[in-house]
């Protein structure tokens, strides 16, 4: 016997948890585009789609926020720092690899100093992903160590049933016992089965990659220019990227008053290394893309023992010359064999 | 022989005779119905290059790639009447010597390919004549009929939602071949211009530099749009600025390498009395 959820109670399980202070958010399509959004009811979420075309990211990331507000006068200057914006939320319906890229860029953000803007959100956040029944040619989970129904980062892993009318309910988590403690009687116990995960299968071998990438002399190789040769520099395998964490400090404003913000940038964009006096260590598109790669898939597992990339396959999905981290993987499989 | 036997068949005698140094035209992509960006260099691999009515992306901007076209060679390059604009606009914008073009002009009806006859960008004149004040891609044509229907309240609206799902990755400026400056007016940071921040007023002020900038200059050829990672119809703000341009000033953008680009050039009997 496990709990299940009924699809059927799902709009009183919103109710509840908003009633119980938690802010409820899942994926929305709006305007052409999914993402993860607040939602009022469960009529708002759209659960069918294979993943959000956004990723979980922004809800611990955003592309801008404030740090500092800032005023200079006569006899002093004045900082104000800013935080997060506070409060218990609960994402229903977050995939497995984005929560796992959540999960993937935990150490990074702590190692040294631990990231405020990233943790408070993280701390109150409960994540429920829904295990994947289906999958589209540009998923690569199963690659990068990861499955359709991987429980990494999550609190509650939700498997759905073979009749399509609700999910077996796994809880993970203290957090995520805690957050369904408020809907327990909206749980029902039985033996459905749940439905088959998706097949996604094994694209490249992410650990010889890895042991490509750690040989120097691979470094200067030509394929580099030749995989990157068409890339545009656009950054938004990079913007979508549950993982990519590359950001700017901005100020905003004018001598006497302002803000200070982080913003998203990217190591695909030339600004991104551009000294002050005019020379850019990573001069051609090639070295950017090679930084891409090298990044995920060797400096980030020498440093935090994973690799910097949960197989969502939006890189590729989005890509308007169609490459990805796909391709290139599966090229240097072969180069290393 | 198919449209797409006879192209491959010209860009391997343009490489073999070394009229050219490399064709830029499409192979196959990930998915069945993907095309990429191919740049053939040897006569052996022409047999990858891919023509039908997938090809759609506007390849003109790979021309202005630094240093391609500095050794005064050739190149060869697979356009559609859009792209063959573009070379005339950077060709009047002296970002590139159109000598060095080779174009294998081609057009697609439904999913075949026709093919365009010329290789100089100057025999393409007459064509480009024909199309002056012709939509080349009627996509997204009923939302821009309704937006045009609307109040301008309703229409700021729109666009504000629109904007607001913008993340500031600036794809639109880099898949377009008419953004090929250095540095980019939102990239100049002393001092700021344009806020980075992905907030109203960031993304107010880049998409509507962007309109501007391109406002008698985008030929209308989509790249914007299919780029952007979150899906605004960009490219009905430049449908829009097209429009005006033509009717203010009799102006469709691309029309031969001599044209004055309307927005940046200005006479002494021009009736404003101001530049923008
Ligand atoms: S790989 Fe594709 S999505 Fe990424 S920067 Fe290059 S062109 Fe853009
Ligand atoms: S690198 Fe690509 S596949 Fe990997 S997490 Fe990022 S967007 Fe997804
Ligand atoms: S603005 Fe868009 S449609 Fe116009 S030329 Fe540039 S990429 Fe093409
Ligand atoms: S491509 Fe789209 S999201 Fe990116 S900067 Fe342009 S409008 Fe904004």
């Amino acid at each position: 016997m496990t709990k299940i959820l009924y699809t059927d109670k799902l709009d009183n399980c919103v109710e509840r948890w908003r009633s119980a202070g938690l802010s409820v958010i899942g994926p929305v399509r709006n305007a052409n585009i999914t993402a993860y959004r607040p939602v009022g009811s469960a009529a708002d979420l759209e659960l069918s789609q294979i993943l959000p075309d956004r990723s979980i990211k922004e809800l611990f990331f955003p592309q801008t926020e404030p740090m500092m507000r800032y005023s200079i006068k006569k006899d002093a200057i004045n900082t104000e720092e800013c935080l997060p914006p506070v409060g218990p939320r609960i994402i229903f319906g977050a995939r497995p690899c984005d929560a796992s890229g959540l999960a993937i860029d935990d150490p990074l953000f702590g190692w040294d100093y631990k990231d405020e803007y990233w943790f408070n959100r993280r701390n109150e956040t409960v994540i429920v992903s829904i295990a994947c029944t289906k999958s589209d040619e540009f998923c690569m989970c199963t690659s990068l160590k990861l499955s359709p129904d991987s429980t990494k980062g999550s609190d509650v892993l939700l498997r759905p049933l073979e009749s399509g009318k609700g999910w077996q309910v796994e809880e993970l988590t203290d957090r995520g016992r805690e957050a369904f403690k408020a809907i327990a009687e909206l749980l029902t116990e039985g033996a459905e089965a749940a439905a088959p995960t998706a097949v996604v299968a094994e694209k490249f071998d992410a650990d010889a990659c890895s042991e490509w990438l750690r040989n120097p002399e691979n470094f200067e190789s030509r394929f580099w220019k030749e995989i990157s040769v068409r890339c545009i520099g656009c950054g938004s395998c990079t913007y979508l990227c549950p993982t990519c964490h590359c950001f700017d400090i901005q100020d905003e404003g004018d001598t006497f008053t302002g803000i200070r913000r982080k913003n998203w940038d990217s190591c695909s964009f030339a600004l991104f290394t551009m000294h002050t006096s005019g020379h850019n260590p990573r001069s051609t598109q090639s070295a950017r893309w090679r930084q891409r790669i090298m990044h995920k898939f060797n400096y980030f597992p020498g440093k935090f023992s994973a690799n910097s990339c949960s197989g969502c396959g939006r890189c590729t999905r989005q890509c308007p010359v169609d490459m990805g981290i796909t391709e290139t993987l599966q090229e240097i499989s072969k180069l290393s064999q | 022989m198919s449209i797409e036997q006879q192209y491959r068949t010209r860009a391997k005698e343009l490489l073999s005779s070394g009229e050219v140094k490399m064709v830029i035209g499409y192979s196959k992509g990930s998915t069945p119905d993907r095309r990429r960006p191919a740049f053939i260099s040897t006569p052996e691999d022409v047999e990858t290059l891919v023509l039908d009515g997938a090809c759609i992306a506007n390849l003109s901007g790979y021309l202005v790639t630094e240093g391609l076209l500095s050794d005064e060679k050739r190149v060869a390059v697979f356009l559609r009447p859009e792209g063959i604009r573009a070379i005339n606009i950077l060709a009047a914008e002296f970002q590139l010597n159109a000598a060095q073009v080779e174009i294998l002009g081609f057009n697609t009806e439904g999913n075949e390919p026709t093919a365009l006859s010329g290789s100089k960008v100057d025999d393409f004149a007459e064509l480009i004549g024909t199309l002056k004040g012709i939509i080349p891609d009627t996509a997204g044509e009923e939302l821009y009929k309704k937006l045009e229907a609307m109040s301008p309240q309703e229409r700021f609206d729109f666009w504000q939602s629109e904007f607001s799902k913008c993340i500031k990755c600036y794809a639109c400026r880099q898949a377009c071949p008419m953004c090929y400056c250095r540095r980019c007016i939102v990239d100049n940071n002393q001092p700021q211009w344009v806020n980075t921040s992905s907030h109203t007023l960031g993304n107010f002020e880049w998409n509507i530099v962007r309109a501007f900038h391109l406002s008698g200059r985008c030929v209308e050829c989509g790249n914007c749009d299919r780029a952007c990672p979150v899906n605004i119809p960009l490219r009905l703000i430049n449908r829009k600025m097209a429009g005006e341009v033509l009717e203010a000033f009799d102006h469709f953008a691309g029309s031969s390498q001599t044209q004055e680009p309307v927005m940046a050039s200005f006479k002494k009997d021009d009736t404003e009395t101001f530049i923008l």
